[in-house]
């Protein structure tokens, strides 16, 4: 079997007795953009935490890159190249859209106390270049002339794209997308895949839950169904829409 | 009493509760972190400072070791508080203040308990009357207060500061985003103390002596009060707040010494401040002076570029 | 230097009581409305006068001044919530302004009561000079005097009350619905805001309880209830917050670690005046080890 990117082996995750994710192993491979499809309460989210270091496994083994990350706070989690946008965002309001970005941006030198303070010029000099990246990506969301307002001015769409683009301004290897096309326009949501599937050629990784099944179906290059904490059932799109399994996940039939 | 003078204390106190408020601004105001307990930090400064001069130390050295041991002290505390939410910081360093005014109340060997210890002038200039000497400690206490307000304004606007800025508005982001938030919330609360340690320093220099009833939670508030008032996330502010909020202080002293009230005018004074504060929160939580957006060099050249096209687009 | 153990325990078990009633009111308010109440420790102040007082003027005696301190606390503990905290928490305040305005409210009461009865040190003995409370007995070894009998007889009294308004009654099934989880409770019907008022008006009005055997037990000035808040936050956390169950058993261990405390502090020749830092020390290590204190030992839907 080949290596994936993030190997997911008999992970677990229960509150209280009642078991959110109850053994799911899969493999999101390098390259492409991988779905993840359920119905509610199926644990696509609880998943997403445990992989993201929010939540601890209680059993299992999570791999990315070849490094166990059970055990990893979310920060290192980051530095290893795994990011993720949150489902209902999660931005930081009182500060500008711009300023969002900047916090996302990967080994800044004046995030150190000290740096901060004598190392002026270097700092200064390198985020010339990240506004620049910032702004590029802003543009791409359509959020480039919001970019000095303050991120709780923006509408609840936009909000959701800049906790997209927030996140692609941390450069990951993979990025994980809750239901990034939630609660905006469809022609912006199709676009949105449009850009993911763009930046996928140049080497990020994209691991994406959605409920818009009719735009990931387009763009995935793998689907993966899960029902009740367990995934069911893994394959090319064409193939996992002639799944009985995916049926029954969705419509609940034994 | 000599009106010179007193302007001139007063021009003290301001100096000294600034270097308070410009502290808290750093943890409460940029990074949200709740200290309930600053004044156990002041305390701390002041007595290193006072203990230290009494052995002959020069004052410079006195005020930074009373920095540092501050700064180590508030190291400590938020090694067990800083994995945990907002109230339990809050509790934690209240009860920690408190315990220590307890210390060096019950422990007269240490500083002479409730009676206090008397510390020698730092500069003394022979022949210099009482206002010579007033001015001195006005020079020290706004060299410091200058010192202060420029690292708090460098931190604010800078990536620094951004990333206290995200761990206040989110902690859970912003750890997503790459920021060891237990790291920023221990080096906030380490420089905050050292700020305080020094303003402690100078209070005690000032005064001349210390003593345990100096240590009141009533000071934690009246910082508290201060930066509220002034504008949490604003340097400015923090600063305004401290000239007003002496004001007020000095204002109802003297008022009282004038005026028949029905109420007992100490009382009423604390009655006025706890309203004040609820009156803030519940009308302008923001404070007189708005949050002051983060500025750097790269970001003004930007937003200069983008209204000078829409300028042309228009 | 021998110690009188049973007294020890006796002891701890008159701190733990008082403790209790104290601190029943600050868990449940902190667990429903997600805020550490600072100026409960005015409602503890406030309590003790207001018996005191009617005690004075009217003449009453112990039960119905305690009555009276009740409900007058209570109402102003409604008022508190009422004016204050729900007007902030409407306004989208967060946890640090609450507990700063509890702090300011706090000052405003403490201040006030200063203003009103003075600074001075009140006494209870010297409104109820012929009151019973004050007799002692020796049981064995152990002094006791009938004021520290009814204070735990309160608290047990309390403690199987609250038990039967938690797990029977509808308010008290609807106050563990709210804290357990507000949403939930909101989506099945239950008025979360008459709730909160209630928990207030309770915990202010036991609160009032807890400083009229406070202040019958030494004695009144505005500082009362400050002298109290800390021990009392440690009983709140180590019990697990907003958990009545955690609250009885952490009140006797805070209760008995301070009581022994203060032996230990006398052996090494301490001042006792540090049997605050037991609370602490108690404060620290449950943060450290166990964040949600003793709360999973008492998981009670």
């Amino acid at each position: 079997m080949e290596e994936g990117l993030l190997r997911i082996r008999e992970v677990s995750k229960h509150f209280g007795g009642v078991y959110a994710v109850n053994g799911v192993s899969l493999d999101v491979k390098e390259g492409g953009i991988c779905g993840l499809v359920g119905p509610n309460g199926s644990g696509k989210s609880t998943l997403f935490n445990t992989i993201l270091g929010i939540h601890r496994p209680d059993g299992g083994n999570i791999y990315f890159n070849g490094n166990c990350i059970n055990c990893l706070a979310p920060h290192q989690i980051y530095a290893l190249g795994l990011v993720n946008a949150f489902q209902l965002p999660r931005l930081f309001y009182q500060m500008s859209v711009l300023d969002n970005m900047l916090v996302a941006a990967r080994g800044q030198q004046g995030d150190k106390l000290l740096n901060s303070l004598f190392l002026r010029r270097k700092w200064q000099e390198q985020e010339k270049g990240l506004i620049e990246e910032a702004l590029e990506i802003l543009e791409l969301m359509e959020l480039d002339k919001w970019a000095f307002s303050l991120a709780g001015e923006l509408s609840g769409g936009q909000r959701k794209l800049l906790e997209v683009a927030r996140a692609l301004m941390a450069k990951p290897t993979l990025l994980l997308l809750d239901e990034p096309a939630a609660g905006i326009n469809p022609v912006l949501g199709r676009k949105m895949f449009q850009k993911l599937e763009d930046l996928s050629r140049n080497g990020t990784t994209f691991f994406i839950v959605e409920h818009r099944l009719e735009i990931l179906f387009e763009f995935a290059s793998w689907i993966y169904v899960m029902d009740r904490g367990k995934t069911v059932v893994g394959g090319e799109p064409e193939d996992i829409s002639e799944e009985p399994a995916f049926y029954r996940a969705y419509l609940g039939e034994e | 009493m000599d009106p010179l003078l007193y302007v001139l204390d007063l021009i003290v106190f301001i100096g000294i509760f600034g270097i308070l408020a410009l502290s808290l601004n750093l943890e409460f105001g940029f990074a949200g972190l709740a200290n309930f307990g600053k004044v156990a930090f002041f305390l701390i400064g002041a007595y290193t400072y006072a203990l230290l001069s009494q052995i002959g130390v020069p004052f410079y050295l006195c005020l930074i070791a009373g920095a540092t041991l501050s700064a180590a002290f508030g190291l400590l505390i938020s090694l067990p508080a800083l994995r945990l939410r907002a109230d339990y910081l809050a509790i934690a360093i209240l009860t920690f203040g408190e315990i220590l005014r307890l210390i060096v109340k019950s422990e007269s060997w240490i500083a002479g308990g409730d009676w206090g210890i008397s510390v020698s002038p730092a500069i003394a200039i022979s022949g210099g009357s009482h206002r010579v000497d007033v001015l001195v400690n006005i020079g020290l206490v706004y060299f410091c207060l200058l010192i202060c307000f420029v690292i708090a304004q460098l931190l604010a606007n800078s990536p620094y500061g951004r990333v206290m800025r995200a761990v206040r508005e989110d902690e859970v982001a912003a750890e997503a985003l790459g920021k060891n938030r237990a790291r920023y919330k221990a080096q906030v609360l380490m420089l905050g103390s050292a700020m305080a340690g020094i303003a402690g320093g100078l209070y005690a220099q000032y005064l001349q002596y210390v003593l345990p009833g100096m240590f009141m939670p009533m000071v934690t508030f009246t910082v508290w009060i201060m930066v509220l008032l002034g504008g949490p996330a604003n340097n400015w502010g923090a600063v305004l707040g401290a000239v007003l909020v002496t004001l007020f202080d000095r204002g109802t002293n003297i008022a009282k010494d004038y005026l028949t009230l029905p109420i007992d005018p100490s009382n009423l004074q604390y009655i006025l401040f706890g309203a004040l504060i609820i009156l803030v929160l519940l009308y302008r939580p923001q404070g007189l002076l708005k949050e002051s957006p983060i500025k750097t060099k790269a970001l003004e050249s930007v937003k200069r570029e983008r209204s000078v096209v829409k300028g042309k687009g228009s | 230097m021998a110690v009188n153990w049973a007294q020890v325990f006796f002891n701890s078990a008159i701190t733990g009581s008082l403790y209790l009633i104290g601190a029943v009111g600050l868990t449940l308010t902190y667990g429903l409305s997600g805020f550490p109440n600072f100026a409960h420790a005015e409602f503890i102040t406030l309590g003790a006068y207001i018996a005191y007082s009617v005690a004075a003027q009217f003449g009453l005696g112990p039960p119905l001044a305690l009555v009276v301190a009740f409900l007058c606390t209570g109402i102003v503990g409604f008022l508190c919530y009422r004016g204050v905290f729900q007007v902030l928490a409407k306004r989208g305040a967060t946890i640090i302004h609450l507990m700063v305005a509890s702090i300011a409210l706090g000052f405003v009461l403490r201040y006030s009561i200063g203003a009103a009865w003075g600074w001075e040190p009140l006494y209870f003995a010297t409104v109820w000079p012929t009151s019973s409370l004050w007799s002692r007995h020796d049981i064995g070894s152990i002094a006791v005097t009938n004021l520290w009998l009814w204070l735990i007889f309160a608290a047990v009294a309390l403690a199987v009350t609250m038990h039967f308004v938690l797990v029977k009654t509808k308010i008290g099934k609807a106050i563990r619905a709210t804290s357990s989880n507000p949403e939930l409770a909101l989506a099945s019907g239950i008025n979360i805001q008459r709730v909160i008022w209630i928990t207030w008006f309770l915990g202010a009005g036991l609160a009032a309880i807890a400083g009229v055997f406070r202040g019958a037990d030494t004695r009144i000035w505005p500082m009362t209830g400050w002298d109290m808040i800390l021990p009392m936050f440690a009983v709140v956390i180590l019990g697990g917050i907003g958990n009545f169950y955690g609250a009885i058993a952490a009140a006797f261990i805070v209760g008995l670690a301070e009581n022994v405390g203060v032996v230990a502090l006398t052996a090494m020749g301490l001042s006792s005046t540090y049997r605050i830092g037991i609370a602490f020390l108690i404060l620290i290590i449950t943060l450290i080890l166990k964040p949600q204190g003793l709360a999973m030992l008492f998981r009670r839907g």
